[in-house]
């Protein structure tokens, strides 16, 4: 067992699994708040969304080799795009979760609209959209082993070197890696939650994943 | 002062919600509008503060036309309380009461501070400044409700059903505590209610409205239950009209009888000399003048005529009442409920004054119902 490339292949997995979901972050927060104040873009953009999760991984690798070639950037714009499909949903729960005497008493006080989705809004929708970070970064990581298929460095190499070579452990010891990475990042996000929102009245937030997504993500994940 | 003048609000389904309304609401005075739901009564109160905007007409507050001031500024003036309290739950009760101060600019530490005056003003103990929202019971939240609508110290505080999420005996404190303040602070209140009692007990004004969103009147609470305009409004108030009107009335006119009094030392005999005189009960003080409770005329004659007072039996005194706080409508009921059919008044040290029965009460009553009624026809008159 080559130890040294083992954790370099894991080093670059983490990576796989958290730029995506960071990235996926960014991109959903500014469109689920357009989803929430234009009413008709949410069904559109939550269809645009389960499309995209309904493509093959594979398939979207084999599309944008020819763009973006064999390197990390294959394999991320793929993963954050599955992203969207937990964290659009997600981000706009979290913002119509907001009570509406509490959205009233804030105009009321004279806040803007800005002001108000800055410090009312946006920090009430942090447990939901943490809870789908979670699942986004989880599956992301998962995922991400898939980039072996196009050579592009992750704990996917173990697999198939394990397979080719009939070298179990190795196959277990990156079983156990993705795990442990996924628990390591589910970890961190669980105490930033903790940290961001000491109000909350219960701690260990639930994603509110609609059935569709959840259900996709799992088909992904196998 | 807050002027309506001709404000309509129609909703483009068809829905007129306020119609063509006139109101006028001085400064400094609580205007309490109530009436049953969709009446337009919360409508008219959000157009203030221009949540809603009227579709017709124009609201002036202190003259200006609200319609060209821009809304945030406009709202950090006008104080807003509602049933639900609205309270941020992601913030601090000391930062949800500085929430307008740290809106318009304060440090910080002096918001908190402010946050930690209106605390103080609004009867909530300093320890729970660091709490969150939820960690508070329903009416520690409302008070914070209304400590952060007057954190800035508007003009004007506008109050949506504010108590009607608590229970009874925490509304009435809420309705004392708020009496109480306005007493200190002298607002311009506007607070919408469904219970016409709440309307009663905390307005200076009472403005009653009828479905569609027209007025039936605008009264003081006095002439509301003494004239009610129509049918209408006076079915709104309820039955027992007369005598809820009599929490208008002093009990500072009614004819305090002072010679039924008895100290305990005075004799069976001298009680015997004042019975004698049409006088069924004489009441027995002690020697601080405080009441002790009454003897009857009955029991009197069983018993040996140099026998003291305090030695006897004696009923108990029951409710007492004073005169220069209380109303009319507090000595009836202490007379109502009273074994011997009358009741004890006394002054701030519980000393005996007199002595009143249903017959002082009843020509006080009268005296008080027709001064009150020849006011009421000379503003008719004028």
């Amino acid at each position: 067992m080559n130890w040294p490339q083992f954790w370099q292949y894991t080093a670059a997995n983490a990576l796989l699994g958290i730029v995506p979901a960071v990235v996926g972050l960014a991109i959903s927060v500014p469109l689920g708040i357009a989803c929430v104040r234009w009413r008709w873009l949410y069904g559109p953009v939550l269809s645009a969304t389960s499309v995209i999760y309904a493509i093959p991984s594979l398939a979207l690798f084999v599309v944008l080799i020819p763009s973006t070639g064999l390197g990390n950037l294959t394999v991320i714009i793929p993963l954050t795009l599955f992203s969207l499909c937990v964290l659009v949903p997600n981000v706009v729960d979290g913002l119509r979760s907001v009570p509406e005497p509490v959205r009233q008493a804030a105009t009321a006080m004279g806040f803007g609209t800005v002001r108000r989705l800055v410090r009312v809004e946006l920090p009430l929708a942090v447990p939901i959209v943490i809870a789908g970070l979670r699942v986004a970064v989880v599956s992301s990581i998962s995922l991400a082993s898939v980039s072996t298929l196009i050579g592009v460095a992750s704990l996917g190499y173990f697999f198939i070197d394990g397979l080719q070579r009939d070298f179990s452990e190795e196959i277990y010891a990156a079983i156990v890696a993705v795990i442990v990475l996924a628990l390591g990042c589910d970890l961190i996000l669980v105490l930033a939650r903790r940290l961001l929102t000491p109000w909350s009245r219960k701690q260990g937030g639930r994603a509110t994943i609609n059935a569709e997504g959840g259900q996709l993500l799992q088909e992904q994940a196998i | 002062m807050i002027t309506f003048d001709s404000v309509t609000k129609r909703y483009p389904d068809g829905t007129v919600a306020v119609d063509a309304l006139d109101l006028e609401i001085p400064a400094g005075k609580t205007v309490v509008l109530v009436g049953p739901s969709g009446c337009g009564k919360t409508t008219t109160l959000r157009m203030i503060n221009r949540l809603i905007e009227p579709t017709e007409g124009k609201i002036f507050l202190d003259g200006q036309d609200i319609q060209q001031a821009n809304p945030s500024t406009l709202r950090r003036g006008i104080g807003y309380v509602i049933q639900q309290t609205g309270l941020f739950p992601h913030r601090t009760i000391e930062d949800n009461i500085a929430t307008v101060p740290l809106l318009n600019g304060w440090a910080k530490a002096k918001a908190r501070a402010r946050a930690r005056e209106l605390m103080e003003l609004v009867g909530l103990d300093q320890g729970m400044a660091r709490r969150y929202p939820h960690q508070l019971s329903g009416g520690q939240q409302q008070r914070v409700g209304v400590a952060r609508a007057l954190a800035a110290d508007p003009p004007v505080l506008l109050m949506d059903e504010p108590f009607s999420a608590v229970d009874p005996i925490v509304r009435a404190t809420l309705q004392d505590e708020l009496i109480r303040l306005q007493g200190e602070l002298h607002k311009t209140i506007v607070m919408v209610t469904h219970d016409v009692e709440e309307a009663i007990k905390v307005g200076d004004i009472v403005a009653v409205f009828r479905p569609g969103g027209h007025l039936a009147q605008v009264d003081t609470p006095e002439h509301l239950l003494g004239a009610p305009a129509d049918d209408y409004v006076e079915g709104f108030i309820g039955f027992d009209r007369g005598i809820r009107r009599l929490s208008f009335f002093s009990a500072n006119s009614l004819d305090l009888d002072s010679d039924v009094v008895l100290g305990e030392n005075a004799t069976v005999d001298e009680a015997r000399a004042l019975a004698g005189r049409g006088r069924p009960w004489v009441l027995v003080a002690d020697a601080e003048r405080r009441p002790r409770g009454w003897v009857s005329a009955a029991d009197l004659a069983s018993r040996p005529g140099t026998e003291r007072l305090g030695q006897l039996p004696l009923v108990p005194v029951g409710h007492t009442f004073r005169p220069e706080l209380d109303s009319l409508r507090v000595a009836l009921d202490a007379t109502v409920l009273s074994r011997t059919e009358r009741a004890v008044a006394v002054e701030s040290e519980g000393r005996v004054l007199g002595v009143t029965s249903y017959e002082q009460l009843r020509d006080a009553i009268r005296k008080a119902e027709q001064a009150a009624d020849d006011e009421l026809a000379q503003g008719a008159a004028t």
